[in-house]
């Protein structure tokens, strides 16, 4: 069983804090979830008596992604932030080491690879097979895009 | 520091009483797993448990020596790319390269990731490719004989 | 769907596929590829001629697949079954590409 909560951002750090001391002693992950305008930071602890696990979340506006770091809160909060920050642009303020942990260059795009702006180019460059052709193409009532892939990344392909 | 990290194990393929078959495997993502679950099969002996016989980490292949295969296994990322070269500059002379699982082969399901090499032949050139997502350790010991000619 | 099936080799019943395309579509690391052609069948007692999709060929690229069986579960008419084989490594990249024939071999041996 696990028990999710979402808590408002200021919260974030207390909300850890208590489920801390509440027994979910162990830092599983922090990562973060692109919900379009949003970002959705993720927390997941675990109680290493009970095997029980406790999901803790908090919204913060795409286009103000600050979040207090949790490194003061719970060891081994510090890589876990350090890779959401990189993958997701997210600001950790008051992190002790901010330095990237995966990533050995900023991507070429100026997006985080794991925001949804982000194009899997790959995807856009090389032709889906699940393309409508001939007949069906006129027959389809609006063109499909393969599953994974958004409207905005194929507006940027060139025209073939 | 991360060149270090890589290295081949050594192991004997022990399906076919005929033939030897000498594997280095290089484990780089979850597809290792199912060469270990090969050696809990039983299809590979590892080649450290065998202290009488001939280390095969020399760098000259001996008449009659076995075959020796070089089975690469998981995903080659860019980061792991200078890693990887270095430990395949670093194996034994091998017979032939076999390319474990979908993203050794081609990048499998990761083909679209910008930091993922589509395939180790990008790398070294590949003589066997096995399917599979993973791969069963029986498609492990089917490919190994059937690159050995059995 | 049962946890049990062995996933070893995707099998092709061509005589079932209608090229709805269902399979290609859902298909997540974009292995499976169709090509196609419409024809017009004349019915005794219809009025006008049907058209249908006729298969041209059907192919899975196995060395991208990550065995989901995504496209065994959506297939509407049961024209994709799970079989057992695993023993199909290739001496090239593209032999892993398997077409119609050699996909409705599989479950065959």
């Amino acid at each position: 069983m696990t028990e999710v909560r979402e808590v408002p951002l200021t919260e974030w750090l207390r909300a850890l804090d208590q489920a801390r001391a509440a027994g979910f002693a162990m830092l599983d992950l922090i990562t973060a979830v692109d919900r379009i305008g949003v970002v959705e930071v993720v927390a997941v602890l675990t109680n290493p008596d009970t095997a029980q696990r406790c999901r803790l979340t908090t919204r913060v506006p795409a286009d103000q992604l600050a979040v207090p770091s949790a490194s003061s809160v719970l060891d081994g909060a510090s890589w876990h932030e350090r890779e959401t920050a990189e993958m997701f642009g997210i600001i950790f303020t008051g992190h002790p080491d901010p330095r990237p942990l995966i990533l050995r260059e900023a991507p070429a795009s100026g997006v985080p690879p794991l925001r949804k702006a982000s194009a899997l180019t790959e995807r856009v460059a090389r032709e889906w097979p699940g393309t409508p052709s001939g007949d069906d193409l006129r027959r389809a009532r609006r063109p499909q895009l393969p599953p994974g892939v958004r409207d905005e990344w194929m507006s940027e392909r060139e025209p073939a | 520091m991360l060149h270090s990290l890589l290295a081949t194990r050594e192991f004997r393929l022990a399906a076919d009483p005929l033939v030897e078959v000498r594997v280095l495997a290089l484990g780089l993502a979850c597809c290792a797993v199912e060469v270990d679950a090969a050696v809990v099969a039983g299809i590979l002996v590892p080649a450290d448990g065998e202290p009488d016989r001939e280390p095969v980490r020399e760098p000259v292949r001996e008449p009659g020596g076995g075959f020796r295969v070089l089975v690469v296994a998981g995903t080659v990322t860019t980061p792991l790319v200078p890693a990887v070269e270095a430990a395949l500059g670093q194996r034994p002379l091998v017979d032939a390269v076999l390319a474990f699982g979908a993203c050794a082969s081609t990048g499998g399901p990761y083909w679209d990731a910008p930091t993922v090499i589509n395939g180790v032949d990008r790398i070294v050139a590949v003589q066997q490719y096995v399917p599979g997502c993973p791969p069963c350790p029986e498609a492990l010991r089917d490919a190994l004989l059937s690159l050995a000619g059995r | 769907m049962t946890s049990r099936e062995p996933r070893g080799v995707i099998q092709l019943i061509p005589d079932a596929c209608t090229v709805c395309m269902i399979c290609v579509q859902e298909c997540p690391s974009w292995c499976i590829a169709i090509d196609s052609h419409h024809e017009e069948v004349s019915e005794e007692g219809a009025r006008r001629p049907r058209t249908v999709s006729v298969l041209d060929r059907f192919t899975i690229d196995f060395g991208l697949c990550m065995y989901c069986g995504i496209c065994v579960d959506v297939c509407p008419f049961d024209a994709l079954e799970w079989q057992p084989q695993h023993d199909y490594p290739a001496a090239t990249r593209s032999g892993l590409e398997h077409d119609t024939d050699r996909l409705a071999s599989h479950g065959s041996s």
